[in-house]
């Protein structure tokens, strides 16, 4: 009896032992590959940064009205925001290539999982880039024209364009990533119809006088702003 | 040499057919197309009575058949045709004053209305092919357009060897306060070019400029495709080519109804006038010189008119202007000129002025930013409309009851407060602008 407990736990200590001197030089292979991630997700970020003060990107973000918006969102500067993005990028793929080497099998399966959904995660972000880029310039315009041409309700017209292209890029950015696909689609379908019926049933009822102005003033009925003031040139 | 390919082929048969000439007058009709005539009798006459010997050309600038103008009406290449073609009989109605050479006349018609841009480079190119000596510009839709003020336009450049000639008129009390405030003063300021009227529908420029303008690579930049005069009279100014101011007497108001949306006029002139301040940074950052520009005849005159101008709505449109567009006005301008402006808003219609110091570092920082690109640089100028309608209610109030003397020596303070500014705009131009993290 007391020899088939110590055959047992003899089994047990040199499979151990066996588990530990082939875990060991893989677990320092991953801590080499971490390092290893580290620096050269380091040098990529300092390359990325200097790439893209080059090309002034964080002008063009400026220009787009994408950086007011990271702004409000306490993020920092395009430029940054992107070396940042690469540097985790870099050292997360690292990290998991590391952890594959110490072929856990369920763990390799995420892995692989990670590494095909990284494209879409990509095209999610250009695209919610380009929403917001889009929705801040086309809210702008219409702001500045609607302020101009002496429109009272200038800023609710912006906030419209904005809130639906807003929307629009969002809907896009999560059916890119394949989330709650049908959910998504008629939750857009929704809000999209709902704001367009809401926007038709509030100008019919409530803004029957600034049609009747507008007719009049395309139509020549009234006097054109521009009348009213003194000639430019 | 000049680049003549993008002149049309059945153009180029023309000029071939017209040889070399000494003088070339143009006529844009691309606001006025079914009225030219009174502005091919004005330039007949001015041949005929004033360069009897010399060999002359008329050229039209307009949009083919049936093409709709700007103003709604329809370009009727018959009229157009009909109107040049007829020259030839209106000279039997004139004994004794004939001119002793052919009067050429080219047309040059595009299928859409062609940018004002377009229009020019055309006439620059034709006016290199023919080796013209002396050229204008006149436009149909000048009303007062007379043999006199051809000549006159033509007169320095032929004779005097300017290269550059800009009109000067006779301007009504509340007309053109884009030039007075902003437009002459700040290029003065800035360029030393004491040109009044920058952005004319009338010009005379002399081959040499011609060739020169021609050559420059800046036909495809919207500034110059949407309003090319004012780049033509400062690029002549900072080139050394001798440039001159001519009276042509009084400037046609625009027809009710008809006139140009103010945030247009914004965009192209200003737009223009920035444009000018990026690309010729070299010429205006280190120098103050104001070189004066010689004036033939009167100098710019001023009437006084009664006026039906809503000053309260436009002082409305200044107040809600200033208000909605504060994020947007806030990154262009500096956050004190910002403040003083927004304390601005909150005052009685009565008590409101606009400080022409502030007037000017408002505009200095719009011109700043405009080189920093902090914004999009057409929104940058069309957030400049409400700034520009509280200055002109401003001036309105402050000039309703003054003389036309007065008025001119309150503008001339006001160059002189653009000129005192010129460190705050190259300290402004120069300042390296960090976009915060």
């Amino acid at each position: 009896m007391r020899q088939i407990i110590l055959q047992g736990l003899e089994q047990v200590y040199s499979k151990l032992v066996h588990m530990i001197a082939e875990f060991l030089p893989r677990f320092l292979v991953m801590l080499i590959i971490f390092l290893f991630g580290l620096l050269v997700a380091f040098v990529l970020k300092y390359i990325l940064r200097v790439l893209l003060r080059l090309t002034k990107l964080d002008r063009v973000s400026e220009q787009s009205g994408a950086t007011r918006v990271l702004r409000m969102a306490h993020l920092p500067s395009m430029s940054e925001l992107l070396s940042r993005s690469i540097f985790w990028v870099t050292w997360v793929g690292f990290i998991l290539v590391g952890l594959s080497v110490l072929e856990i099998a369920s763990l390799q399966e995420q892995i692989s999982r990670f590494f095909r959904f990284l494209p879409e995660v990509f095209v999610a972000i250009l695209i919610m880039f380009l929403g917001v880029a889009i929705a801040n310039f086309l809210s702008r315009t219409v702001l500045l024209a609607a302020v101009n041409a002496g429109h009272p309700s200038a800023k609710i017209l912006s906030w419209s364009i904005r809130f639906v292209i807003w929307i629009l890029a969002i809907t896009m950015t999560l059916e890119e990533l394949g989330l709650a696909r049908q959910t998504v689609i008629s939750a857009f379908s929704i809000v999209f119809g709902a704001t367009m019926l809401g926007l038709a049933i509030a100008f019919g009822l409530g803004g029957q006088d600034l049609a009747r102005k507008s007719l009049e003033r395309y139509f020549g009925g009234t006097k054109k702003e521009e009348d009213k003031e003194p000639p430019p040139l | 040499m000049a680049d003549d390919t993008f002149l049309a082929d059945d153009l180029l048969r023309q000029l071939m057919s017209v040889g070399e000439v000494d003088l070339l007058v143009a006529i844009s009709s691309l606001d006025a197309p079914n009225s030219i005539s009174p502005a091919v009798n004005a330039i007949e006459q001015a041949f005929r009575q004033y360069f009897v010997r010399q060999r002359v050309v008329i050229v039209n600038i307009g949009a083919s058949d049936k093409e709709d103008s700007p103003d709604g009406n329809q370009v009727d290449d018959n009229v157009v045709a009909a109107d040049l073609g007829n020259l030839a009989v209106k000279n039997v109605h004139l004994p004794g004053i004939a001119s002793l050479r052919t009067i050429h006349r080219v047309s040059a018609s595009f299928s859409s209305p062609p940018s004002p841009g377009i229009a020019l480079r055309t006439i620059l190119a034709i006016a290199d092919l023919l080796r013209a000596r002396a050229c204008a510009v006149v436009s149909p839709a000048t009303s007062n357009l007379t043999p006199d003020s051809i000549a006159n336009l033509l007169r320095p450049i032929y004779q005097e060897k300017f290269d550059f000639v800009a009109p000067l008129y006779t301007r009504q009390k509340y007309q053109g306060l884009l030039v007075r405030n902003l437009l002459y003063p700040m290029s003065r300021a800035v360029f030393g070019c004491g040109i009044r009227e920058l952005f004319s529908d009338e010009l005379g420029f002399s081959g040499r400029l011609a060739a020169s303008c021609l050559n420059q690579e800046v036909w495809q930049e919207e500034a110059i495709r949407a309003r090319p005069e004012g780049w033509m009279a400062i690029s002549a100014f900072s080139s050394d080519f001798r440039c001159c101011q001519v009276f042509l007497g009084e400037k046609s108001q625009p027809r009710k109804g008809s006139a140009k949306d103010i945030v247009e006029v914004l965009r192209q002139t200003v737009g223009t006038l920035l444009w000018c301040l990026e690309s010729q940074q070299s010429f205006w950052l280190d120098r103050d010189k104001l070189q004066p520009v010689p004036t033939i005849g009167t100098a710019h005159e001023l009437t006084s008119e009664t006026t039906d101008l809503d000053r309260h709505r436009i002082f409305e449109m200044f107040q809600s202007g200033v208000t909605e567009l504060e994020p947007i006005l806030s990154s262009i301008l500096d956050p004190e000129t910002h403040s003083e402006i927004k304390s601005l808003v909150s005052l009685e219609e009565a008590k409101f002025r606009f400080r022409s110091d502030l007037w000017v570092r408002t505009l200095y920082d719009f011109a700043a930013s405009y080189h920093h690109a902090v914004i999009n640089r057409n929104h940058l100028i069309q957030a400049l409309t409400p700034l520009y309608r509280g200055m002109t209610h401003s001036f309105l109030a402050e000039h309703a009851d003054s003389s036309p003397a007065e008025m001119e020596a309150a503008n001339e303070m006001l160059c002189v407060e653009f000129e005192l500014q010129k460190a705050y705009l190259r300290e402004k131009w120069k300042a390296k602008v960090e976009v915060k993290s």
